[in-house]
């Protein structure tokens, strides 16, 4: 009797801490984040990739993005929209000059200002080594956009927040 | 014997502790204990990168003391770590202006409000030039000890006073 006491217990804080998951990290706040860890994979590139996962990897790449995809930064020629086919084709081009490359993101703050907009402010890191065996680590803070599609959050909207301003 | 044999047991109860409620609530306490100082005030980082060479060196550790600005603001010559979305990446710089301020460089000399201003801090050669600029309200100017680069390449500039974690602790 006492065992089947201590097995109702246990039921009901394993529900407890199922529920508390649930509320505390909604289903879009998830696959927000989803679309996040897939742009970090497809953009990365390991050491000897082969040409297989290279080309899965670019045409992956443009399902995360919006029809019109715009970026807004301080370097004039790179602000602008691109179609998702841009994307790839400017991604599949980049790749080739490093030989290494990895990209995360940290501190995701996710709200959602009108229904099927995410907001998420974030930092980004992009780490890598071009093909002539210069390495490079870039840090930004990026304020993205991204919009409900069917059942799909895809990539609007990126900005880079100036953190430091010469 | 005895002796040995309390002290065995005494070893053993040190290493494999009886599962208690005591020892439950203090092995928690420790815990959120442990979370909110290292995770909210004493934040461990460990540094990457040269810009702040030779006061901190790349691969170095050290802790970030968030309360130092709760009651005051920064300092001219102050290092400090200036956030970016969170706490997960920051950067450290050295605050060499404060609002209000016109800050220049010449000829790698500071500047502050036409006055030079002495970095005994700053051991690498530099031959900076950045036409004077004054800072906002409610922000800093920041800049990395290492000027040993092209400034184009020295990340550095003004920073809100919202993006001001704290200190290293040394």
């Amino acid at each position: 009797m006492v065992k089947i006491k201590y097995w109702i217990i246990a039921l009901l804080a394993v529900a407890m801490g199922i529920g508390a998951a649930v509320y505390l990290f909604p289903r879009d706040v998830r696959k927000v984040k989803k679309q996040f860890n897939l742009l970090s994979e497809w953009v990365s590139k390991d050491l000897g990739e082969n040409t297989f996962t290279l080309a899965h990897k670019t045409r992956s790449l443009s399902t995360l993005f919006t029809e019109k995809f715009e970026i807004k930064t301080e370097i004039e020629s790179m602000s602008g929209s691109y179609s998702p086919e841009e994307i790839s084709s400017y991604a599949a081009r980049g790749r080739l000059m490093f030989s290494y490359l990895s990209l995360s993101f940290h501190d995701l703050d996710i709200s959602f200002p009108e229904k099927g907009i995410a907001k998420v402010v974030l930092t980004a890191r992009l780490k890598g080594r071009s093909t002539a065996g210069e390495n490079f680590d870039e840090t930004h803070e990026l304020e993205c956009i991204l919009r409900k599609i069917g059942k799909k959050w895809l990539f609007s909207h990126v900005e880079i927040v100036e953190v430091l301003k010469k | 014997m005895d002796y040995y044999e309390t002290l065995n047991k005494r070893i053993r109860q040190f290493f494999f502790p009886s599962l208690t409620p005591q020892f439950l609530i203090r092995a928690l306490l420790v815990a959120l204990f442990a979370y909110l100082f290292f995770g909210h005030i004493c934040i461990p980082l460990r540094i990457k990168g040269y810009s702040m060479e030779p006061t901190y060196h790349n691969g170095s550790v050290n802790f970030l003391w968030k309360p130092h600005y709760l009651f005051s603001g920064p300092k001219r010559h102050d290092v400090v770590a200036v956030r970016f979305a969170g706490n997960r990446v920051m950067l450290l710089k050295r605050v060499i202006a404060l609002e209000g301020e016109t800050v220049e460089f010449r000829n790698g000399r500071l500047f502050v409000d036409g006055g030079e201003v002495k970095e005994p801090y700053v051991r690498y050669p530099c031959n900076w030039n950045l036409p004077p600029r004054q800072v906002e309200k409610n922000c800093v100017y920041v800049v990395g000890d290492n000027r040993n680069m092209p400034i184009e390449d020295h990340h550095f500039g003004q920073a809100s006073m919202k993006r001001i974690m704290g200190i290293p602790l040394w």
